[in-house]
């Protein structure tokens, strides 16, 4: 494998050095562009409480190309689906090679405060929380306790 | 190169009718460079579907586009990339673009992605730039090696190059933005070839943007053909068919798609969409197989003529509907009209599920039949060929004599496209007294066209004179109904 560029071993240092608040990133020992992920559910959200696990890949033209983020925790959310695949335009056509992975968790952090059900992923979970939100909130907190709050 | 300079092939009146072998109905296009308007209105008064388009080289279509650069770089004194942009941005109105830049030259550039609305953020350049950091790859370098574009955002070459290439393997060029985060600042094509190394990137970056170039210019469209390279031009954005000189496709010049008058592009990609979805329910249809109404025999068509004679009993019966076919001939010919149920909307939900199946059906299955009898009456066209070679060889007339059949055979072809595409017109036509004329129109033409099949399949017992007054008839149903409802 080539070496690594000094981009990516400088992210990894400050990430290690000045974390995010309520998020790890954590290189996997074998490979150093795979991040094990820990984002906790925001204050006043459907999620708070939760911890929810995620992986993140940096591909091999990185930062030329966006990471690859999936949840692996089960999440109850407009622009999450089934298989933890995430709906969000930085990690699509607006990346940019200036945005880095503490940018893009603090943008995922911040789509789990403000789903947005009209550019959804998951459609059925999009219907619900246009029609009735406060089911579509009770059924999040609902997985949330279910999924994210048992180690 | 410019299309065919031959006449109109829908000027037919009696034996001239059809010059054009069944191949070049779709290849010979009236074409005539400055044509005055006053005579397109007349051709187009006369035949509905006359259109006037040249077809073009890739040089000569680069050749069209540096002409409206060149334009702009004098009359603006402005650099080519730059005019690049502006065209691109604005389809290629060389007057729409003047005007604005006579207006406002600041809101132009900021319309066109070429210049912020705002200033960029000073802290993003005095963080990195001070010790000549790249934010993207996190090294530092002398600052001759950093460029910046327009919106100030700078970063170093070798990044902008891996950023491009990564761009340009995803099929981006002119729509390439600056590298910084939400910056909708347009890259210029001398500014990326001026970083581009690998000969390969720079040939390939070019390609994609003549063909972006092609695709944001509303005269030009690509000929649809496979690894075709011709492209289109006609300076009217309108459903009409057109015919690339080089392949022979032919496709409808506003979406691209196989032409499809009387039906419009929007309706036609409904159908075809529809089509798709359905083939399963559908696809008990394609069974090429049916008994015969009166003796039950099994029969099997293979022409394309819908007029059937049971080669067992005689019996004259039409293929679609089965039903006798001296009820066909008439006035009273309903087998392409669809009886809508008058009491649906009292029905349960499944029985209006059930007739709306019903109903599509009907026009599925008249679509799916002339789109085979097109293909059979090709196999009729070979048939044809033999023929005459045989009585050529039994001197029973010459080659010549026996031309008339082709020409027949090319018009039965015309006319029965046209047919084929008034199914799903009609199937979308909402109920009511243009329908009904629709309709009427429809089944005339469709008893005229199986009529003249027959005739051609059994081009030996009837006379020449008969056929070829039937090629009139048939073409001039054929006219009217477009007349009447194709809406270009």
């Amino acid at each position: 494998m080539a070496a690594l560029p000094r981009r990516i071993i400088k992210e990894t240092q400050r990430l290690m050095q000045e974390p995010v608040p309520g998020i790890s990133a954590v290189p996997d020992d074998t490979n150093a562009r795979y991040f094990h992920v820990i984002v906790t559910g925001p204050e006043d959200s459907p999620f708070e409480g939760g911890l929810f696990k995620l992986e993140l890949f940096l591909p091999e033209d990185y930062p030329m190309s966006a990471p690859k983020v999936r949840f692996i925790t089960k999440i109850y959310h407009p622009n999450i689906d089934r298989l933890g695949r995430i709906c969000l335009d930085i990690l699509k056509d607006k990346w940019s090679p200036a945005l880095q992975i503490r940018t893009v968790l603090l943008s995922i952090q911040a789509l789990l405060s403000a789903p947005n059900p009209d550019d959804p992923l998951a459609n059925d979970v999009a219907e619900l929380w246009k029609v009735n939100e406060s089911e579509a909130i009770r059924n999040a907190k609902e997985w949330t306790r279910r999924y994210a709050m048992d180690n | 190169m410019s299309g065919a300079e031959c006449e109109s092939d829908m000027d037919c009146s009696g034996s001239d009718c059809g010059d054009a072998g069944y191949e070049d109905y779709y290849s010979t296009q009236p074409w005539d460079g400055e044509i005055d308007n006053d005579i397109n209105f007349d051709k187009q008064k006369q035949d509905p579907e006359y259109a006037v388009y040249e077809c073009l080289r890739v040089d000569e279509v680069e050749r069209l586009l540096n002409e409206n650069v060149e334009f702009l770089t004098t009359n603006l004194q402005i650099t080519p990339s730059l005019a690049k942009l502006f065209l691109h941005a604005h389809e290629w109105d060389l007057q729409d673009i003047l005007l604005k830049y006579q207006d406002n030259t600041s809101n132009i550039m900021i319309d066109s992605k070429i210049i912020l609305s705002h200033s960029v953020d000073p802290l993003f350049n005095m963080k990195f730039l001070k010790g000549n950091l790249c934010s993207v790859c996190f090294l530092t370098f002398p600052t001759e090696r950093f460029s910046t574009l327009n919106c100030g955002h700078s970063f170093c070459n070798d990044c902008w190059c891996a950023y491009f290439e990564t761009q340009i393997l995803q099929g981006v060029s002119t729509g390439i933005r600056c590298m910084a985060n939400s910056c909708s600042i347009l890259a210029p094509e001398d500014f990326v070839l001026s970083l581009l190394i690998k000969p390969i990137m720079r040939e390939r970056y070019q390609q994609f943007v003549f063909r972006d170039y092609v695709k944001s210019h509303p005269q030009l469209r690509f000929c649809p053909g496979p690894n075709c390279q011709i492209v289109i031009r006609s300076k009217e954005l309108r459903s009409k068919r057109v015919i690339c000189s080089i392949c022979k496709t032919v496709f409808c010049f506003r979406c691209g798609m196989d032409y499809h008058a009387p039906t419009d592009c929007d309706t036609i990609k409904k159908w075809l969409t529809k089509c798709a979805d359905d083939s399963e329910t559908a696809n008990y249809i394609s069974a090429h197989t049916k008994d015969c109404p009166k003796c039950h025999i099994c029969i099997e068509k293979n022409g394309g003529c819908n007029h059937m004679q049971c080669y067992n009993c005689k019996h004259d019966f039409c293929w679609m509907c089965l039903g006798d076919w001296k009820t066909h001939g008439s006035e009273y010919y309903e087998c392409s009209r669809y009886k809508e149920n008058p009491n649906i909307a009292h029905e349960s939900v499944h029985a209006q599920a059930r007739e709306a199946l019903k109903k599509y059906l009907h026009y599925y299955e008249r679509w799916e039949n002339h789109s085979k009898s097109l293909k059979l009456e090709e196999q009729t066209l070979e048939e044809i060929k033999l023929r005459i070679q045989k009585k050529v060889m039994n001197a029973s007339g010459t080659w010549i004599d026996w031309q008339h059949l082709f020409e027949a055979a090319s018009l039965l072809a015309r006319c029965r496209y046209t047919l084929q595409y008034t199914y799903p017109y009609a199937y979308y036509m909402e109920a009511g007294p243009r329908k009904e004329l629709f309709e009427y129109q429809q089944a005339q033409l469709e008893a005229e066209i199986e009529n003249l099949s027959w005739k051609i399949e059994r081009a030996e017992t009837t006379d020449r004179g008969d056929l070829e007054n039937q090629m009139d008839i048939a073409e001039k149903r054929r006219i009217t109904l477009l007349k009447d409802f194709l809406e270009v």
